[in-house]
């Protein structure tokens, strides 16, 4: 590491005024941006630690509606009771991010902005229509994922909190990949009261999609069975050294049918 | 040179009926009521160890010779000192070699220290590798600790005024059979240092060295058996069965060498399955953390059913085979077997990925 200015905001109106220090970086659980700074992919001369500020963090259910505060860690979403009645499909996703050590530290807030193609909390976000809530604005989650990496973000932007409606059903299936965990493909499906959401994860060659064939075919029947015919083109999914386009269009019709299994379990 | 002493049959039966080999056929069937595709692999190995007949290696080439050293130290006290040539790193020497000083003379265990790795402490050494530390190493301390026994028990000897060849070492003690006379063996050890009562013309103290130069190689073998169930949809491999039986000749610690073949089974399983390197165009190596590198996990790996046989090897004074190298040998090609037989096919490249083997069972449909 080289040496940086380190800040730890007391409020997000406190981190927002250090943000314009410098060249300054928000930092969260640290999981990614630690790393990136270690190999100077990352290189801010100052960093606003948001992880004690207390408006950021915890899980709150009030009837339907879920609301997780940015800074609130993997761990702590995938243990919270209240959504694991009202949302088992997004607990047990955060259960299953990374090792236990990156779940304890690594945070929503973080996980979205950072939008890495091979995160869980984009899928999630995008099929239970979620909306993120910034001290600036509201962003609906499918304007909010705009490419690899790329957010609707600006400058400056915090992200406060998530928010969504429980859906009816939901889960969420993750091929992962064997060393780093991150998802190969990750497929959540969401049955809500306006329809069906089908969002994949670690596929896109531009980051998180919605799945057109797949929501038309479950809007008919929400069944596994329904599922059966419909072929995923390997057209603008990734080819990398763990996974071939041919072989991760074929695991998202897979994990797909599984998480609609699990939805209807 | 030749293949000396094994019961290769042994091993072979051991793995048929630990697999349950004749069940197999309706495990196969119930797998594939669950859509799953199961197959089943062996693989026999015969390796070359405990490196190795000096004049054998100076023949083929090499610069040195692959004898071993070990110099044995009795203090005044009779806690004892074994300097040895075989760099223990995680294979646990200091217990095995302390073992056979327990063993010999019966002296606690917790008396007897393991100096390795020392260059000012250890004249000379030829290393750990090839399972020679076993054979070779052990086999030097074995016969540094004949020249301490022999001079030990002529001490003994002459302070119970009886005959050499009337004393025996037992649970610490050296004893003149078939009497109740005898001199526990710090006593002895405090004699050989005092010198006030040494056979006439004995140099005081109690210290010998030996190098041992191995006859032969030593030829462990053993027979492996995996077993796997494949997830046709998503290429999967799951290790539902894995079953190690080694011929390994003497054994010193059965919890050690059970170890071994347990890492040895895992870094073959991984080798199989997880782990390989992928460079791009450039030369750029592209699994350059374990983010991408995939080593494996405990829950990548079965509980595995090991046994031993135990063919004494003729070619060292201890018996001992070796077994450091066995579980990463033994392991890959039963691997592979084992998908292969699943996907009905003759040949896999590894690692044996999910999406390698999803592209094989494709290609079986085409
Ligand atoms: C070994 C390992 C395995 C992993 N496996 C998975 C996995 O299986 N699935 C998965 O989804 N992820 C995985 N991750 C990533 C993990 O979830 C990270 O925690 C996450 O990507 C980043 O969250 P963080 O809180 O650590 O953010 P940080 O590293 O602190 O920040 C990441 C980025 O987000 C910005 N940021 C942070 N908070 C805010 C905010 N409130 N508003 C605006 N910008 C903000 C930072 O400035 C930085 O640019 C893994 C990471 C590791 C190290």
């Amino acid at each position: 590491m080289y040496s940086v200015n380190y800040h730890r905001a007391a409020s997000v109106a406190d981190a927002a005024k250090l943000l314009k220090s410098g060249d300054a970086k928000l930092l969260s659980g640290g999981m990614t941006l630690i790393p990136a700074m270690k190999t100077r992919l990352a290189a801010p001369s100052d960093l606003v630690d948001l992880s004690r500020i207390k408006e950021l963090q915890g899980v709150k259910v009030s009837g339907k509606t879920v609301t997780i505060g940015a800074a609130t860690t993997h761990h702590d979403v995938a243990s919270n009771e209240k959504l694991k009645k009202a949302c088992p499909a997004l607990a047990h996703m955060a259960s299953r991010i990374g090792d236990p050590a990156v779940r304890y530290k690594g945070t929503i807030g973080g996980s979205i902005a950072n939008n890495d193609p091979a995160a869980d909390y984009p899928a999630a976000l995008l099929a239970l229509d979620a909306t993120i809530v910034t001290n600036k604005r509201e962003i609906a989650a499918g304007k909010f994922f705009t490419g690899l990496f790329e957010t609707a973000l600006k400058d400056g932007e915090i992200i406060t909190a998530v928010t969504f409606t429980a859906p009816l059903k939901a889960a969420y299936e993750k091929f992962r990949n064997p060393a780093s965990r991150y998802a190969i493909v990750g497929v959540f499906v969401a049955k809500g009261k306006d329809g069906v959401r089908v969002a994949v994860t670690g596929a896109g060659d531009d980051g998180v999609f919605r799945s057109k064939e797949i929501e038309a075919a479950l809007t008919k029947s929400f069944t596994a069975a329904a599922l059966d015919g419909v072929k995923i083109s390997a057209k603008n999914l990734m080819s990398d050294i763990h996974a071939s386009a041919d072989y991760r269009a074929n695991l998202v019709a897979v994990m797909a049918k599984r998480a609609v299994a699990a939805a209807n379990a | 040179m030749n293949y000396d002493a094994g019961d290769y049959a042994a091993s072979l039966d051991a793995a048929m009926a630990a697999a349950d080999y004749a069940g197999f056929a309706e495990r196969k069937a119930a797998a594939a009521k669950k859509g799953k595709l199961r197959g089943i692999g062996m693989s026999n190995y015969i390796e070359a160890c405990g490196l190795a007949p000096s004049a054998a290696v100076g023949s083929l080439g090499a610069g040195v010779g692959l004898w071993e050293s070990a110099e044995v130290r009795v203090n005044a006290a009779g806690t004892i000192e074994v300097l040895t040539g075989s760099h223990s790193h995680g294979q646990g020497h200091e217990t095995t070699f302390a073992q056979l000083v327990n063993q010999r003379f019966g002296v606690p265990i917790d008396s007897v220290s393991i100096v390795h790795g020392d260059t000012d402490k250890v004249q000379m050494g030829m290393g750990t590798y090839g399972s020679r530390s076993g054979a070779v190493g052990m086999s030097a301390v074995a016969k540094a600790l004949d020249k301490v026994e022999a001079k030990a028990k002529k001490i003994a000897a002459h302070l119970l005024e009886a005959d050499e060849g009337d004393i025996v070492i037992e649970d610490g003690a050296l004893k003149v059979t078939g009497t109740d006379r005898q001199v526990p063996w710090f006593q002895m050890a405090l004699a050989a240092y005092t010198a006030h009562n040494l056979p006439g013309g004995m140099e005081p103290g109690l210290k010998e060295t030996s190098f041992y130069d191995p006859s032969n190689f030593t030829f462990p073998a053993g027979c492996y058996v995996c077993e796997v169930e494949i997830d046709p949809e998503t290429g999967v491999t799951e290790i539902v069965q894995f079953v190690a039986a080694d011929d390994f000749g003497n054994i010193i610690n059965p919890m050690i060498v059970e170890g071994q073949v347990h890492g040895g089974v895992a870094q073959g399983i991984g080798q199989a399955l997880l782990e390989g390197t992928r460079y791009d165009a450039s030369g750029q190596l592209l699994t350059a953390s374990y983010m991408d590198y995939t080593m494996p996990r405990a829950d990548d790996l079965p509980s595995f059913k090991v046994s031993t046989s135990n063919t004494p090897c003729p070619g060292n004074p201890l018996g001992i085979k070796g077994c450091g190298e066995a579980g990463a040998i033994g392991s890959p090609p039963a691997v592979i077997n084992a998908i292969t037989d699943a996907i009905g096919i003759t040949d896999i490249a590894m690692p044996a990925s999910p999406s390698t083997v999803w592209a094989a069972i494709r290609a079986t449909k085409h």
